[in-house]
Order: C-alpha cells, then sequence, then structure tokens
C-alpha cells in the first residue's frame, strides 16, 4: 500500500482499472463527468491492458444499455452518473436485475428534484435503495463515506456485481467525488469470475438465454422466486456497518457516506465534552442493516444525520417508532449536528424502546443546520 | 441475437443462438458494447418498427452513426402487434388502429415516419435495403397464386446484411410485413395492402451499399 493524494473521481476510476474493467460506457453530467474525463484519459494505458473500450453514449438511456450488453457478454463495465442520468437508467436497472446482468454505477448524488442543482445532496437514497426500477428491482448500493473507501468500494461493487449477477450501485456525492484526500490505495486485486452464463457466441456448445420476459404466470412466480432467495441470501452475506463508540453510549446518530462523516466529529467533539454519543453507520445500504441498527439503538436516543429532506430518517422511524430524531440539511448545504446536539437537553431524551408502541402523533423534533 | 420487445420478442424461439433481451427499443446499444467487448461475434438484432424507428429511434440513430459493424433487422408490419394493434410510427396515412380509429391523419398523429430515409440522412451506416417478406398475391385464372420474388429478395439481403457486418460497416434492414389480425383483413387481403399500398408510399430498394456487397 502507498499513501497518495488523490481526488475522488481519479480515485474512483483507478479503482475501476486496478479491479480490471474492461469497458467505460457514460454520458456527461454534473457532478459526476470528472470520472468519465479521467476513464477517457486512461485509454490505452499500458499498465491496464483490459481496459479497451471508452465509449461517450448519446444519452443516459443508451449508456445503461450498453452496460447491460457489456454484462450481458461476461465483461467488466462501468458508468458514473447521478441523479438525473439514473432517472433514465433505472429501466436498464430493473431488465439488468430480471435477467441477472452484472455491472457497475457510481452515482454522484446531486441536488434534486428534477434538475435541481450540482451540490452534494443524499436525496437519492430512497430512490436508489428502495426499488430501482420497475417490478421490484433491487440492485445492491454500497455508501463510501471517503476517497480511500470509494476505491474499496469500487472493487467490491465488481467483486458483488459478478458474484450475484446483478447491478451494483456505489452511492456518493458531489463532496467525495473532487475532494481530494490522502488515501492509502489499496491493494484491489483483479476481479476474475466465471462467466459461464454469458452470451458469446455458441462455440460449440448449449446456447445461452438471458431473458426476463416470462409471459406464464407460473413460470414468472419460478423466476421471481429464485431472485428473491438470492436476494436473501444477498442479505445474509452482503450487509455491512460499523458502529463507532457504540459502547457506553445513550445517544446514536445513525448517518451514511459524507454526512457519517459530520456525524463522527461532532460524536468525537460531543464526547469530549462528557456526552456519550455513538455513531451507527450502515456501509451497504441495499441490503440495509436493520437488525444490526436495531440492536444498535435499543435503550438508546437514536438521531438520523443526513443530507437530505429526511429520506433515511423516514426508514429508520417506520422501523423504530417516531421517537427517532432528525438532523437534516438539503439543498447543498452540509450537515451540521454537533450544535444542534449540544443544544438539546438531556431531559428531551427520547430512547428507542423495542416492542413500545409506535405513536403516531409528530413526535419527531427536527433541526436543519440553518437554524 | 439482441432482441427487442414486441411480437420480435419471440425471435429467440425460432433462431438457435445466443440471446439477451433487451428494453424496448435499446437493442442497438447492448449490441454495440457487445461488438466492441467481442469483436469475434456476428451481432444482430430482431425489432419491429415501434421498437426500432419510435421509442428505439435515438439507439439506433446512435450505433447507425457511429458506423458499429452490427445488423439491425426490422421487421415493419405498420402497428404494435403485442399490444393489439395500436398506430405505430410507421402506420400508413389512412389506417384505422385501436389508437387511430379514424385512420392516421384524422388526428395529429401526423404522416408516417421512414425509418430507413432517416439513415439514409446520416454517414454511418454502409448498407441501408427495404425489402417486403411477404409473398406477392398474383390473380391467375380467376385463382390467387403467390410470387415469392419478394421473400428471396429478402433473403438477399439478409446476406447482404451480415456480409457488410463481417466486413465492418453497420447495415439495416427493413422487411415490410403484414399483421393481419390487427389490421382485420385476410392473410391474402394483409399482403395485398402490403404490395398494392403500404409498399407504394415507401417502395421496397436499396438505400445505400457502401461496401459493394448487395446480392
Amino acid at each position: 500500500m502507498t499513501a497518495e493524494l488523490l481526488r475522488g473521481a481519479e480515485a474512483i476510476g483507478l479503482a475501476a482499472l486496478m479491479s480490471g474493467v474492461e469497458a467505460y460506457f457514460g454520458y456527461p453530467i454534473t457532478p459526476s463527468s470528472e470520472i468519465m474525463e479521467f476513464m477517457a484519459a486512461e485509454q490505452g494505458d499500458p499498465r491496464f491492458p483490459r481496459y479497451r473500450v471508452f465509449l461517450q453514449a448519446s444519452s443516459e438511456v443508451e449508456a445503461v444499455n450498453m452496460l447491460m450488453g457489456a454484462g450481458a457478454a461476461g465483461h467488466l463495465a462501468m458508468t458514473a452518473t447521478s441523479g438525473p442520468g439514473l432517472s433514465l437508467m433505472a429501466e436498464g436497472v430493473s431488465y439488468s436485475v430480471g435477467t441477472e446482468i452484472p455491472f457497475l454505477i457510481v452515482d454522484v448524488n446531486r441536488g434534486g428534484p428534477g434538475l435541481g442543482n450540482v451540490e452534494p445532496e443524499q436525496s437519492d437514497f430512497l430512490f436508489v435503495t428502495r426499488s430501482l426500477g420497475h417490478g421490484g428491482s433491487r440492485a445492491i448500493v454500497l455508501a463510501p463515506q471517503g476517497v480511500g473507501e470509494a476505491m474499496e468500494h469500487v472493487n467490491r461493487g465488481f467483486r458483488l456485481a459478478f458474484e450475484y449477477r446483478i447491478p451494483v450501485v456505489v452511492l456518493t456525492d458531489a463532496i467525495v467525488v473532487h475532494m481530494r484526500e490522502t488515501v492509502e490505495v489499496p491493494d484491489l486485486g483483479e476481479v476474475k469470475s466465471d462467466v459461464g452464463w454469458a452470451v458469446r457466441g455458441r462455440a460449440g456448445g448449449a446456447r445461452h438465454l438471458l431473458n426476463s420476459m416470462y409471459l406464464e404466470p407460473h413460470d414468472m412466480r419460478i423466476h421471481k422466486e429464485r431472485l428473491s432467495a438470492k436476494w436473501r441470501e444477498i442479505e445474509s452475506r452482503v450487509k455491512d456497518f460499523e458502529c463507532i463508540a457504540c459502547d457506553g453510549a445513550d445517544t446514536v446518530l445513525v448517518a451514511y457516506g459524507v454526512a457519517a462523516r459530520k456525524a463522527e466529529g461532532a460524536a468525537r467533539k460531543l464526547r469530549e465534552r462528557g456526552r456519550k454519543v455513538g455513531v451507527f453507520r450502515p456501509i451497504t445500504l441495499s441490503p440495509f442493516p436493520w437488525g444490526e441498527l436495531e440492536a444498535a439503538a435499543e435503550g438508546r436516543r437514536v438521531i438520523v444525520v443526513e443530507m437530505s429532506e429526511g429520506q433515511l430518517h423516514e426508514e429508520v422511524a417506520a422501523r423504530l417508532g417516531p421517537l427517532v430524531e432528525s438532523i437534516a440539511a438539503a439543498g447543498g448545504e452540509i450537515v451540521e449536528p454537533e450544535e444542534a446536539i449540544a443544544r438539546w437537553t438531556p431531559a428531551a431524551y427520547r430512547r428507542y424502546i423495542p416492542g413500545s408502541p409506535r405513536r403516531t402523533v409528530p413526535g419527531v423534533s427536527t433541526a436543519s443546520s440553518s437554524s | 441475437m439482441v432482441g427487442s420487445v414486441g411480437c420480435s420478442v419471440l425471435a429467440h424461439e425460432f433462431l438457435n443462438v445466443d440471446y439477451v433481451q433487451a428494453p424496448h427499443g435499446r437493442a442497438p446499444a447492448l449490441m454495440t458494447a457487445i461488438k466492441l467487448l467481442e469483436p469475434g461475434l456476428v451481432v444482430f438484432s430482431v425489432q419491429g418498427d415501434g421498437d426500432a424507428g419510435g421509442i428505439g429511434i435515438g439507439e439506433l440513430l446512435g450505433a447507425a452513426g457511429r458506423g458499429m459493424p452490427v445488423t439491425v433487422f426490422m421487421y415493419n408490419n405498420m402497428v404494435f402487434g403485442m399490444t393489439g394493434g395500436q398506430m405505430s410510427p410507421t402506420t400508413p396515412q389512412g389506417m384505422r388502429t385501436t389508437t387511430t380509429p379514424r385512420g392516421r391523419g384524422a388526428g395529429v398523429e401526423g404522416p408516417p415516419t421512414d425509418v430507413c430515409g432517416i439513415l439514409a440522412s446520416i454517414e454511418g451506416p454502409a448498407y441501408l435495403r427495404r425489402v417486403i417478406i411477404a409473398p406477392k398475391p398474383v390473380m391467375r385464372n380467376g385463382k390467387v397464386i403467390y410470387s415469392f420474388r419478394p421473400v428471396i429478395d429478402s433473403y438477399r439481403a439478409i446476406l447482404s446484411a451480415l456480409r457488410t457486418q463481417l466486413m465492418g460497416g453497420f447495415s439495416f434492414v427493413e422487411f415490410i410485413g403484414t399483421c393481419n389480425v390487427n389490421w382485420k383483413m385476410t392473410v391474402d387481403e394483409a399482403k395485398f395492402y402490403a404490395h398494392e399500398v403500404a409498399a407504394k408510399a415507401h417502395p421496397p430498394g436499396l438505400c445505400r451499399d457502401r461496401l459493394g456487397v448487395d446480392a
């Protein structure tokens, strides 16, 4: 391992190349374009002979379907995009979940809905994690909190995509992709997997069909049951999280990605002032480590820290009940949890008790960074 | 083969080749990636007129514009067949469909699209040809008999298109066909219509043969 000062975009590209990516298909969109430009410049780099195709598509629709073609032929392919582009790619993701075709999408979350702005946000969360595409389509979603982890997630993403034959999204944001960090460049191995299922011409063997259409309800049910069984296996084997300073904590901040770094910083400073604050950070957002979160939340005050209008809070509160609190900043402002938590008095603490009735009264206190 | 959405999605039932099913209209994008990564493969799609000429015209223009050495076979039956006979981009003026009940042209739908003509307007494609795949009904001694010359022309177009791909060029063949069920016609009436009405508006012919392979 060597320490290098890397910008998020080039680190992500470098990680893909180290993983053995063979093709990049993309469409420019701020704030993801630097990844595409890096991959364009890397064409012909003798260090990465497996990387041999770069193509600027005429839309995100075309780009995701090129990923689908590359994945169908058993090759490692990726793109980077942002919310508006990901909306267009949802169709291709659903088809690829249905036909079990692997590829990697890096979503650089910007402000939304609509054109929004190009500032960092975490507002793609529900869209990406709950159902990316129609018909019960679910992709694996990884959420790095910095440049170094983004590299590791690109590699893990390719491995998972090919192990489970499923699209994988690395959900990041404009901060991670644009900031420079000194990272210990991980020793990422090339992703090599058995692609005996791929569509590569028959060469004398049995033909391969990659299909998502089953007109008979019985056949469709069997296909869906197989996909569901695969997802259950993913849930049991892929879930990842960390709980920082949770031992002895009376308060747990729940946050992912860049917001988790803000939460960790706030928790550290609050601990210096004698407050017992830990951080629960989901590393995989789909599948989400719900059981682990419930265990970490037991008997503790739970505060969700995020950079959306409260999407993660909505999910956590649906699981843990309405006492879960929210500190959220959206629109491109950076969430600043420290002040808000310091202001709140211990008397206002609300603890999560498993099995307690889930009140429907609006009992959630919300503080934004600007208030 | 890359499949499409429409009646053509069932083509893999008849052709014993490796197959991946694309989203509606997107086959040329999948083919582009497959060909770039597996240049030794012969890559083709079977698409309908709604798939290739409507929802997928962008992906078709993308692959054609780049001159990708792949082949698109577009079966043009002038309606959305699988969904029950709605108007397609190539539905002829005046044809009644379930979404043009007073005939195309009575509403705001505008005239039909000439997909082969659109492709002929860009530099990328190497081979463009329109054929009629339906046998031609001919009256002889008061009886209907069929001329199979158009079908033989169709075979030749397929061979020429694949030869173009092997020589490194993009190829496209439009097959004017029939859908007598959705046209509310008998089989013979539909064949007459394809030859005497539809093909009069957009006649069969060779639009482009840059590599000189047409058979």
